[in-house]
């Protein structure tokens, strides 16, 4: 441009004169209406196309210019709406060339705050011009149409100029047209329609009225594409700049904006060229435009592309997606007490954030070959990933979201508040308070997506636990994707925000103290202030479930776990210890959990019923199976963990515990009762009395046996389940949780711990209990069922010999002769102490009757556990190993079967 | 003269154990002297020594110890009492005597009569040293005194620890290397099965937290309760001059249990001897810090346990009564953390073994030699417990026959069902 030489620029003067006059009043931009005056000034016809003629009047040509440029701004003020006021107000030749210069001296300085101000700018316009009552004035944003104009005002047709003449009012229009306004010959095509929003994205198409010359012709219509893009990218900026697309689209359009200004700033200097070189013809307006109108193109498939993700475009909405995710929005927002603004509607995908991103970045790639089409659009997005980025860097070092738009991959549910943590049996808060946006990830973070999600969840856990604020500070960070250290940013917050919150955990929070706390009180590990419990409680817990004094056993229990001595004095934890009832049985709950979920063969889903079951619905449970229910079967212990904690210890964990509690207190209970038996039978003068009647003797052999037999069996099963289910189970998650307590002597102990995250810490604990859960039989339908029919009849049993010591005294001859035996008690009749040998037949119908369930039942269980110990689970095998010998000695049991698995 | 009158003790099993409740009783002032001025002094109550007030002894009669309870009893039951009553879960009573004497025998018979009347509902475990059955011994009359003992300790205690002295000398020479092992030695010994049999207790882990859950899996039949034990290994740190023991594992332990050897009683066993039951207590755990163990070793002795089980099995290591469960148990224990060991594992195994019957039957047969002779009774017939006769020597002769009896039926498959001639009889 500056090149161009001052003696040809009044040729451009002298044509464009030439043009038809003007009617002033017409609302036409100030480049027309400044040039109708002199147009009417200087009416005579210019002398065909030649440099010679142009020359001769060269200071009319300067003089009205300036003049007139004063005038066209004022007259200008009134016809421009608002609305274009901020990008027009600029186009002014000279202000523009000004403020070109001065931008580019400020502009790294001012970057930020111009994009501010011309947000600012264009927010009030686009408020305001959805508003139906606002001032008329200020809703006619569009001259009229050239096409409607009367037809005294039409220009002399094309073909009754002379090829120069035609060239300079092609070159004139062609400026008007750059700028998206109709000229004299060059005319929005009649499709469309200014008004439309639609029509103005796609870009308004011109024609050239009939009569030009070929040559012009081609050449113009090359350059009328720049233009629509113009006027398409013009109004893309315009439209995307709405509030509700989000702040990458609007740094997008600031940065399109600025290059707009460019545009502009190229025309008025194209303009100068053609008012000043007389030499600048449509040729040389051509090579100048066309680096420009390539960008054009690009921004302009770019924003079509946009757009059409927005569905803009397309009149019909049918596409779009009702999904749950916008109902769940919308009830966000209704929550959150904002109204449904236009962005939100539900069922209109917004292309922004990531999305936008996204899809500068594909295009970049696509377009890598064309330098300029790489530069302009690694500047965009540049520009455009400014927000995104600051948000990131919130995210990634503060663990907060300022996302006001959802744009960002983290999506944030307020609703789900960490208080819900307490009866939260599906681990709600961690799962689901804080989810990526699947579709919304920019391609620079797909990779990284998990790490950035969890970065910003565990700082934000450890911010909301208060106190100290670990959050790093962010001094330098890379503030685009393209800044080498990107990556690097994302790993280290990444690797900072997981160590604080391990630090947080495991040592502000004691987790390894806490997890064995809840060892002593649910595996009760260390069982002796558990046994007084039971011992202190055994009144209370006899009774039917629902009769249980809850309370008095809470203190019975705080009496017990401040019994100096006891494991539980020394834990810190111990005012989180609760007494519950739980009125469903526990093989009827657990029966319940694998049925629901339908897991039975399945060991990898093996608790997902767990999950989805979360509290037994009580009401469907009949009656019958009720009313066995005591309290020793009921009991079931409840641990409050405070807030960090009860994410690995959540509810969901918790309830695992409670199960492998429950089962655990059902062995020793039935232990307790066979040994209470045992008591019986050793203590109890009629089961020690030797008697004289061998067959009695016989019979209590047996009853002793069995109930041996018992034992063995419940006190195997114990110490299978706790020595090599539990313990094992146990000292691998803490060998995993305390990897870096021993890290300085060994290599390999490092890199465990440097791959270790909270989440994997969390999956660990509860593997951990799964695995307990489905070794100790308890995930399997077909082993409980036998397993319950055992321990029932193992109870059955126990309290069975219990009533026997009397019926002992009647059937035992020498007893029953003794007077003193007799005197039992008032209450007893003296019928059923004298001797009654039918007694002895009945005893041992009994007996037989408990043998025979015993055996055949332990026979069926090592069988099952044989089978799955094959198929699924091989730690069974050692427990069929172990409960073989219980069985041994009997007739088809013992070290035969026990062989044959082994 | 009591070999363990040094450590003649009552303490109940209560949950606490910040002080000692042990009771400590005798008739001769010179041991408990002794202990009074001894090193360990201050972890005794002081109102828990009993010195008979004459300070003569019983003087290895059993009878006169056993007649000097129905004076001394109040006093003692006082002190029990008080003991008992200060305890929060009482569970039941150890006493430790010796039966071969006078005093341990005696009086101690005349004790487990009366806690058994006062607390009919509290175990009564014993810890009772036999005398050396198979080489005289320094007591001649110790056959009278160890029948009249046997009887008590089969009708009154739940659950009796048969040490014997024999035994206990052959394994000091065997395993200490000392001829003539001192009172002191054979103590150590002692002390140790003692204090690891009540590990479980005293470190409670998941199971075998309580005396009468250990026992009642030990004695399935309630007059089958007398109790014999095996330890391993015995090292310098339980008794000074034992030599070092090379590491050792589970595996080692457990079979080195079974071995007859390392039996602390001396059984003549038969080819129908079986175990009725076994209790494994394995003390000790991996180190920790070692770093096998966290790789794979942290089940190494839980693994080792259930590998040695099964081998057991399969090499029929150890036969079981064929009539019942074959209940073989384990309990893994921690080892004292105040106590430093030079290996990692040791392991103590109580055993309820019908060849305990041939011990009793030994104890018969020398009392039957003496009956034969009439040697010795006049010192018994002085006593009141004989003032009518000396039928007491026949009742306690045949509660032990029956005991031995009881052992032998059942070695045999019929136990429960004697197919003999006398079923016949009974159902006709």
């Amino acid at each position: 441009m500056a090149s161009s030489s001052s003696n040809v620029r009044s040729s451009a003067y002298a044509d464009r004169r030439s043009t038809v006059p003007k009617d002033p009043t017409i609302a036409r931009p100030r480049v027309a209406s400044g040039r109708a005056e002199r147009s009417a000034q200087t009416p005579r016809q210019a002398p065909l196309g030649s440099g010679n003629v142009l020359r001769r009047n060269p200071s009319a040509s300067m003089k009205p210019n300036g003049g007139g440029d004063v005038d066209k701004r004022t007259e200008r003020v009134t016809i421009t709406t608002r609305e274009n006021m901020s990008i027009k107000t600029r186009s002014p030749v000279k202000e523009d060339a000004e403020e070109y210069v001065n931008e580019r001296r400020e502009k790294d300085r001012d970057r930020d705050r111009d994009r501010e101000r011309d947000r600012a700018g264009r927010a009030g316009p686009s408020a305001t011009r959805r508003e139906k009552d606002a001032p008329q004035a200020s809703r006619i944003s569009v001259p009229p149409l050239g096409s409607q104009a009367p037809t005294a005002l039409q220009p002399r047709p094309l073909n009754q100029l002379s090829v120069d003449i035609q060239e300079a009012a092609i070159l004139e229009d062609l400026l008007f047209v750059f700028m998206g306004y109709e000229g004299q010959y060059i005319r929005f095509v009649d499709s469309y329609n200014p008004t439309m929003e639609k029509d103005r994205l796609t870009g308004a198409g011109f024609r050239i009225l009939p009569g030009l010359d070929p040559s012009l012709r081609d050449l113009t219509n090359s350059m009328l594409k720049m233009a629509t893009h113009y006027g398409a990218v013009e109004a893309f900026v315009e439209v995307q700049s709405r509030e509700e697309f989000g702040a990458v689209n609007h740094a997008l359009c600031a940065a399109i904006r600025k290059l707009l200004k460019d545009y502009l700033t190229l025309i008025a200097q194209l303009e100068h060229q053609f008012l000043t070189n007389p030499s600048f013809t449509l040729h040389v307006l051509h090579l100048h435009t066309l680096p420009t109108s390539r960008m054009m193109f690009q921004l302009y498939s770019l924003a079509h592309e946009i757009l059409r993700r927005n569905s803009l475009l397309e009149d019909d909405l049918e596409d779009s997606v009702d999904d749950f995710d916008d109902v769940e929005n919308i009830l966000e927002s209704l929550r959150e007490g904002g109204d449904l603004g236009p962005g939100s509607i539900p069922g209109k995908k917004i292309c922004k954030g990531g999305s936008v991103l996204g899809l500068l970045t594909r295009r970049l790639a696509s377009m890598s070959g064309d330098p300029a089409a790489r530069t302009l659009l690694t500047t965009l997005l540049r520009e455009a990933s400014r927000p995104y980025m600051m948000m990131l860097n919130e995210w990634l070092h503060h663990g907060g979201i300022k996302d006001p738009h959802a744009e960002f991959l983290v999506k944030e549910q307020k609703s789900i508040r960490r208080e819900r943590l307490e009866e939260d049996y599906t681990d709600e808060y961690w799962e689901k308070r804080y989810t990526i946006r699947e579709n919304d990830v920019p391609p620079q973070l797909e990779g990284l997506k998990e790490k950035v999600l969890l970065a910003g969840k565990y700082l934000n856990v450890v911010r909301e636990c208060g106190g100290v604020d670990v959050s790093k500070e962010v001094g330098d960070v890379p503030r685009t994707f393209e800044d080498v250290r990107f990556l690097e940013n994302v790993n280290e917050a990444y690797a900072h925000a997981n160590s604080s919150l391990l630090n947080l955990l495991l040592t502000t929070y004691a987790l390894p103290a806490r997890l064995r706390s809840l060892k002593h009180y649910f595996f009760l590990d260390r069982s002796d202030f558990f046994s007084y419990f039971l011992e202190l409680g055994a009144s209370e817990l006899k009774k039917p479930a629902k009769t249980v004094n809850v309370g008095k056993l809470q203190s019975l229990l705080d009496l017990v776990l401040r019994q100096p001595g006891s494991v539980a004095a020394q834990d810190p934890f111990k005012e989180d210890v609760k007494v519950q009832m739980n009125e469903v049985g526990l093989t009827k709950w657990l029966m319940r959990v694998v049925t629901v979920s339908g897991i039975e063969q399945d060991g990898s889903g093996g608790n997902g019923g767990l999950d989805n079951y979360q509290t037994p619905a009580a009401p469907a449970s009949t009656a019958e199976d009720d009313k066995n229910v005591i309290g020793f079967t009921a009991l079931e212990l409840d641990y409050s963990v405070p807030f960090p904690l009860s994410l690995v210890i959540s509810r969901k964990t918790v309830l695992r515990y409670q199960l492998l509690f429950r089962y655990l207190l059902s062995l020793r209970h039935l232990e307790t009762l066979l040994v209470g038996s045992w008591l019986d039978h050793t203590k109890v003068a009629s089961w020690k009395h030797k008697s004289s009647n061998l067959k009695l003797e016989m019979w209590k052999r047996r009853v002793w046996t069995l109930r041996a037999r018992m034992l063995v069996f419940v006190q195997q099963l114990l110490y299978f389940c706790t020595a090599e289910v539990i313990e094992p189970n146990w000292q691998g998650l803490m060998a995993r949780l305390n990897g870096s307590g021993k890290s300085e002597n060994d290599e390999k102990e490092d890199l465990r711990q440097v791959a270790r995250t909270v989440d994997e810490l969390m999956q660990d604990h509860v593997d951990f209990l799964d695995t307990c859960l489905k070794e100790c039989m308890l995930t399997n339908s077909k082993l409980l069922k036998i397993h319950a029919k055992i321990m029932t009849t193992c109870t059955m049993f126990a309290t069975y010999t219990a009533h026997l010591s009397r019926a002992l005294l009647s059937a035992d001859p020498d007893l029953a002769s003794n007077p003193p035996a007799a005197s039992t008690g008032g209450a007893t009749p003296s019928a059923s102490t004298s001797y009654d040998p039918a007694r002895l037949d009945k005893l041992a119908d009994n007996l037989q009757k408990y043998e025979d369930n015993f055996s055949r039942h332990l026979k069926i269980l090592l069988d099952a556990l044989g089978y799955y110990a094959a198929t699924e689970t091989v730690v069974l095998l050692g427990l069929c190993a172990r409960l073989s010998t219980a069985n041994e000695g009997t007739p088809g049991g013992g070290l035969g079967g026990a062989g044959s698995v082994g | 003269m009591g070999t363990w009158r040094t450590l003649r003790q009552r303490g109940e099993i209560e949950r606490t154990y910040s002080s000692i409740r042990a009771i400590l009783l005798d008739l001769e002032p010179r041991v408990i002297n002794s202990i009074q001025t001894g090193a360990y002094k201050n972890i005794y109550n002081p109102e828990n020594f009993y010195v008979g007030k004459d300070g003569i002894g019983a003087g290895n009669n059993w009878a006169a110890g056993y007649a000097t309870g129905e004076t001394v009893h109040e006093e003692v039951m006082e002190m029990i009492d008080r003991e008992a009553d200060g305890s929060d879960s009482l569970e039941g009573f150890m006493l430790l005597h010796s039966i071969a004497g006078g005093t341990g025998s005696g009086l101690g018979s005349f004790m487990l009569e009366r806690l058994n009347d006062r607390f009919p509902k509290k175990l009564i475990q014993t810890y009772s040293v036999f005398p050396d059955t198979q080489s005289g011994g320094d007591v001649v009359v110790h056959p009278y005194n160890s029948l009249l003992a046997m009887r008590r300790l089969t009708q009154n205690a739940d659950s009796v620890v048969v040490l014997d002295n024999g035994a206990l000398s052959r394994i000091a020479a065997d395993r200490l290397h000392v001829q003539e092992p001192s009172f002191a030695q054979t103590n150590q010994l002692v002390s140790t099965v003692m204090s690891a049999s009540t590990t479980t207790l005293r470190y409670p882990g998941y199971m075998h937290n309580d005396l009468v859950g250990i026992i009642a899996s030990l004695i399935p039949t309630p007059r089958s309760h007398f109790l014999m034990t095996s330890y391993t290994p015995f090292t310098g740190d339980n008794v000074e001059q034992a030599k070092t023991v090379r590491k050792t594992t589970v595996l080692d332990v457990m079979r080195r249990l079974l071995q007859p050897k390392n039996r602390m009683v001396s059984t003549n066993p038969g080819k129908k001897s079986c175990y009725i039951s076994i209790l494994n207590i394995i003390q000790g755990e991996a180190d920790p810090t070692d770093f096998d163990y966290i790789i794979d070793g942290a089940d190494t002795n839980r693994g080792q346990v259930h590998k040695s089980l099964l081998r057991i099995r399969e090499r029929r290591l150890a036969t079981f009564i064929p009539w019942g469960p074959a209940s073989i148990q384990v309990a893994l224990t921690k080892k004292s953390p105040y106590i430093p060991m030079s290996h990692r594992v040791s392991g103590l195994m109580l055993a309820n073994h019908t060849s305990i019957a041939t011990l009793f039957k030994r104890i018969v047969l020398q009392y039957d030699r003496l009956r034969k002779r009439n040697a010795f009774l006049e010192q018994y017939k002085k006593e009141a417990p004989f003032a009518d006769g000396l039928q007491e020597f026949d009742e306690a002769r045949a509660v032990v026959a029956d005991l031995i009896a009881e052992y032998e039926s059942a070695e045999s498959a019929d136990y429960l069902n004697p197919a003999g001639p006398e079923t016949a009889v009974d159902d006709t």
